[in-house]
């Protein structure tokens, strides 16, 4: 092939290349980029409470305002406290279905698909069923909490927010339970005749065989199910709106009613950069341990 | 990197961050001040050539839904000039984001049913003609409505919203818990001491496990206020100037929140929670778990179908005045209004005022109020049979009317107007809650309410003025 | 294998086996139960009268079921409507996604231009930032675009995907050099190449990625419920919350939306289990 047909090729590569990447790349500027860096903007100005009103451009005073706010901090407490309370529940509750699960014998399969069956729900599915239950007058689980009649466990401020919490481990179990299967899947059996060899028994072989061989699975878990669960949102608007008396008003339900029922874009966009903020740190932390490990394994 | 690289990156960057500043500086959406000498073009529809279709946003469901239907069908085919689109926009709150994000993409209505907490907000957008316009320019007689229900979409001497579907709460109570417990079933109690007396004696006998399910609806501290003829915010319940601050942290909003601490804490009151997607309050009475209960008149019929409906047999339903403290005021008008954006054109603004008159004849709403509960907004329709008829039939919906046209009409009983009404709420709803299930005292409690809600007032009127 | 034990000893391990597999059994059992109660108690639910929902002791079976509810929730609940715009908006966002990511990859793995370094970096950097933290700006474009209440704006936002591009590229990089030689060689051209060459054999990948953005897509709930405030593109997770708040009384109708809510989701978890467990472990093998 010549030099100059080589180029052009070389040329209509390169156009078809970016040709490729542009529909996604359109996509990112406008439903991304954009909207990121707007972010930044609108946390500069106290925006109106309806359009067509003049914005006022206050520097950093809405910032500051924000961040300290008691209301800021009560909202993050409460999403870290959310976090606390599904993350390393789940991951245990998935870990322990799937070791016990993880034998070759009769019937397992059918244990399988049951402890894998909460994929089959939504988050909004999940968080209707739970409210049912949950429900002071005519829910089971008020009912056998003996609390029928009495203040509802989603009513009271002392209790809502595990009860979404419980409702959020249970929809993701089926997930977690997949999750740990393919880690334990991914231990070679060789290592545990090495070990049985060794004389080491069930308990001993898990902690020092399994566990280990099972930390990136655990790892990655956590810190997806950290991000995912700052994002919380559909449990909280089905569940309590945010009460009873903000005992549930995670981060993001907090920005949405910001926009939606306050029209105030302004806080709500220092809060969506704090969030961002947040899980940026999570998914450094998720790549550096990773690429740690990488070349541990190496 | 070498100084050429730096200074080209600054610039595109500095370029992307004007570009991004640029845009979000840049209000959408039109904006003009000035909401007086406003002019609604009544003529216009004589003058439009063939039929207007306009368009209504309502929050209406069930059986409300089903009357407003038939009301427009009505309509539509009783003239030729106009043809009426009904959009159901879910709720009151999905309503209103729905309109202010309208505000800004130009996906308006042109008649929108906007709850009576949103008043300030309309005005404060700038973006609607107001009613008392098309009354002027119409002439259109007003003296047969109900003086309160007009007075509550007033401001400044303006009247900016159409009244349309009008309710109060009202007292639901268990006339066989209370035969049980030895009360006489035709003399509801009247006032909160004659509420708790009658709880006590529910309890006693067994009758129910607590006397009153309270759902912590803020709504009630601010009928309660107005039935005690007590402003709820400061200058002239915001309808003199614009309200900088709340006025219920005061002798009979302590005794209020006294009385709420109180029969929750001696177990004569359940507490059902906040308000939304709830009727845990009312279910509680089916469950035999309360006898009595405060809700809105404008469940009224959905309420009688389910509680009365035979499902519980042993609960049959009675209806009375709210119960609160005497003073010299009265219940507050409760539900929407209808407003006209001033976004549409000349022709269907004046389609819309056309289809708004309908629906306030004295017979549209002796029907409204027949198929809804809803209190018909002007006196005169209590002269057509139908609503004569159905009211003989069960007098229980008489109920919400008579309250509203009983009392004094002053500045209390005409209703607060607050611009962020919604965060206000918010903040009394917490202190409520914090107050029933954290053991915060009452006066403390109302203390906070008062201080969160101010906070609120004021970085709204910062974000508006 | 430990040396020939003693036969008593034998007989006691054996037992010790038997008692423990038991053991086993047994907690799999009642956590299988805890795990499965809930759906189990809202498919009974859908099936009772309101009155039976709510009496004490509460029915656990249904003894004369009802199907009146399935009906109320398909029709008078909307669920059907609401399905059917699930259905496709989850599959435009699932083919969109899956399209402009094999496109995106298949020129960052197989092209060369100037700045693939460095786009495929802005690729990656839309995974770090979460979809929570722009929604709201998002609204308002889709607002303004006129595209509210439309199937287009609930799929606009979510076609492209920095992952997806990612996992395809990392398999088509796996395409040995030798296949691009001869397949050049046979006079193909990038088009072909891609479909007849690479995606086939990228066809685990494109599956597990195919599951991922369908089961993600379908469980939206903060997107639809801000874009939709009608029944026209209104979903069904939005529409199960609608129906949960509407329901005064008749409980059983709200947990018979909710059974066919999730009638998709079942049938994709038992028809791609292997593929789904490949979707959703993709991260977690990688890292």
């Amino acid at each position: 092939m010549s030099a100059q047909r080589s180029a052009r090729r070389r040329a209509k590569d390169a156009l078809l290349g970016y040709a490729l990447v542009l529909p996604s790349l359109v996509v990112f500027g406008v439903f991304v980029f954009y909207p990121f860096v707007k972010n930044f903007s609108l946390a500069l100005h106290r925006t109106p409470p309806f359009p067509g009103l003049p914005k006022k451009y206050v520097g950093l005073d809405q910032v500051k305002d924000v961040l300290s706010s008691s209301e800021f901090h009560k909202s993050l407490r409460i999403t870290i406290e959310f976090v606390m309370l599904t993350v390393p529940v789940g991951i245990v509750l998935g870990l322990l279905l799937a070791v016990l699960a993880h034998k070759q014998l009769r019937g397992m399969g059918i244990y399988r698909t049951i402890f894998s069956s909460t994929v089959a729900t939504s988050v909004a599915a999940a968080s209707v069923i739970f409210w049912t239950l949950f429900n002071p007058q005519i829910g089971l689980v008020t009912y056998w909490m003996g609390r029928s009649g009495d203040l509802g466990v989603l009513e009271d401020p002392k209790t809502a927010l595990i009860a979404v919490a419980v409702t959020t481990v249970w929809q993701n179990i089926g997930l977690s339970f997949i999750l740990m299967s393919a880690g334990l899947q991914g231990v070679p059996d060789d290592l545990y005749e090495a070990a049985a060899v060794d004389g080491a028994d069930g308990a001993r072989r898990f902690w020092h065989v399994t566990l280990p061989m099972l930390s990136p699975t655990l790892f990655f878990s956590a810190v997806v199910g950290s991000i995912m669960a700052f994002q919380a949102f559909g449990q909280i608007d089905i569940l309590t709106r945010g009460g009873p008396d903000d005992a549930t008003n995670v981060l993001v339900y907090s920005i949405y009613e910001d926009v939606f029922r306050a029209g105030n874009d302004g806080v709500a966009a220092v809060k969506a950069i704090a969030l961002f903020v947040i899980v940026l740190i999570l998914t450094i932390v998720q790549l550096r341990v990773a690429e740690r490990r990488v070349s541990y394994a190496r | 990197m070498t100084r050429t690289r730096r200074s080209a990156k600054r610039t595109v960057v500095l370029s992307a961050v004007a570009a991004a500043l640029a845009l979000g500086v840049v209000p959408l959406g039109a904006g003009s001040a000035g909401a007086q000498a406003a002019k609604c073009p009544v003529k216009a529809l004589a003058s439009a050539k063939g039929p207007v279709e306009i368009t209504m946003w309502h929050s209406m469901n069930r059986a409300n839904e089903d009357a407003l239907k038939a009301l427009t069908d009505r309509y539509n085919a009783s003239q030729s000039a106009v043809k009426v689109n009904l959009l159901n926009t879910t709720s009151y709150e999905d309503t209103f984001t729905k309109f202010r994000a309208g505000l800004g993409s130009g996906n308006l209505p042109d008649i929108v049913q906007l709850e009576d907490t949103s008043l300030q907000g309309v005005i404060d957008s700038q973006s609607v003609v107001p009613i008392g316009a098309c009354i002027k320019a119409d002439k259109y007689p007003t003296d047969a409505f109900i003086p309160r229900v007009l007075d509550y979409y007033t401001v400044q001497n303006t009247l900016y919203g159409m009244p349309f579907n009008v309710s109060n709460p009202v007292f639901y109570y268990n006339k066989q818990a209370f035969q049980k417990a030895g009360l006489d079933p035709e003399k509801p109690p009247k006032t909160l001491d004659e509420v708790r007396a009658a709880a006590q004696k529910i309890v006693t006998s067994g009758a129910a496990k607590t006397g009153y399910s309270i759902k912590l609806d803020p709504w009630y501290l601010e009928q309660w206020l107005a039935k005690a003829g007590k402003p709820y915010v400061n200058n002239g319940n915001g309808r003199a100037k614009r309200a900088t601050g709340v006025e219920f942290d005061t002798k009979v909003g302590q005794e209020i929140f006294a009385w709420l601490d109180s029969m929750v804490d001696d177990k004569l009151a359940l507490n059902t929670g906040p308000p939304e997607g709830n009727v845990d309050n009312l279910l509680a009475i089916g469950a035999d778990n309360a006898a009595m209960t405060i809700d809105t008149s404008a469940s009224l019929g959905t309420i009688l179908g389910v509680l009365g409906g035979g499902q519980f047999p042993n609960v049959t339903i009675g209806v009375a005045p709210m119960p609160g403290p005497v003073g010299k005021g009265g219940v507050l008008v409760g539900g929407a209004a209808l407003f006209i954006p001033k976004a549409s054109s000349p022709e269907r603004q004046a389609a819309a005022w056309d289809y708004i008159k309908f629906l306030n004849t004295a017979e549209s709403q002796a029907q409204w109020s027949v198929g809804t509960g809803y209190s018909p907004n002007r006196e005169d329709a209590l002269d057509e049979p139908v609503l004569q008829a159905a009211w003989a039939k069960t007098p229980e919906y008489r109920v919400a009317y008579d309250q509203l046209v009983s009392g004094v009409n002053n500045i209390a009983t005409a209703g607060p107007v607050i611009g962020p009404y919604r965060e206000v709420r918010a903040e009394v709803e917490n202190a409520l809650t914090r107050m029933l299930t954290q053991g915060l005292d009452p006066k403390t409690a109302l203390k906070d309410a008062a201080t969160k809600a101010d906070e609120e007032i004021s970085s709204y009127n910062a974000r508006v003025s | 294998m430990p040396a020939d034990p003693v036969v008593p000893t034998a007989r006691r391990d054996r037992r010790r086996r038997i008692v423990r597999l038991a053991g086993r059994y047994l907690l799999l059992s009642v956590l299988a139960l805890i795990v499965l109660f809930p759906i189990y108690i809202t498919v009974v639910n859908s099936l009772l009268r309101p009155d039976q929902i709510a009496s004490r002791p509460p029915g656990l079976f249904p003894t004369d079921p009802q199907w009146g509810a399935y009906k109320e929730a398909w029709e008078g609940g909307h669920i059907g409507r609401y399905m059917l715009n699930s259905a496709i908006v989850t599959t435009g966002i699932m083919v969109g996604q899956v399209l402009l990511a094999i496109l995106a990859a298949y020129a960052f793995a197989f092209l060369e231009f100037p700045g693939r370094g460095f786009l495929f970096v802005v690729f990656l950097t839309t995974m770090m930032i979460p979809f929570e933290v722009v929604f709201f700006t998002n609204y308002q474009t889709i607002a303004d675009l006129g595209l509210l209440n439309t199937y287009g704006g609930l799929i606009l936002p979510f076609l492209a995907t920095g992952f997806g591009a990612f996992l395809l590229r990392q398999a088509f990089l796996t395409v040995p050099g030798e296949l691009r030689d001869a397949a050049a060689l046979d006079g193909y051209g990038h088009w072909r190449f891609l479909w007849r060459v690479a995606v086939p054999l990228a066809r685990p990948t494109v599956a597990a990625l195919s599951v991922f953005a369908f089961l993600s897509a379908w469980g939206q709930y903060l997107w639809p419920l801000i874009v939709t405030d009608d029944d026209r593109a209104r979903t069904v997770q939005v529409g199960l919350a609608q129906l949960r708040r509407e329901a005064l009384n008749d409980i059983n109708v709200t947990f018979a939306g909710v059974v066919l809510a999730s009638i998709p989701l079942v049938i994709l978890l038992l028809a791609f289990q292997r593929q789904l467990v490949r979707g959703l472990t993709a991260g977690a093998v990688k890292g």
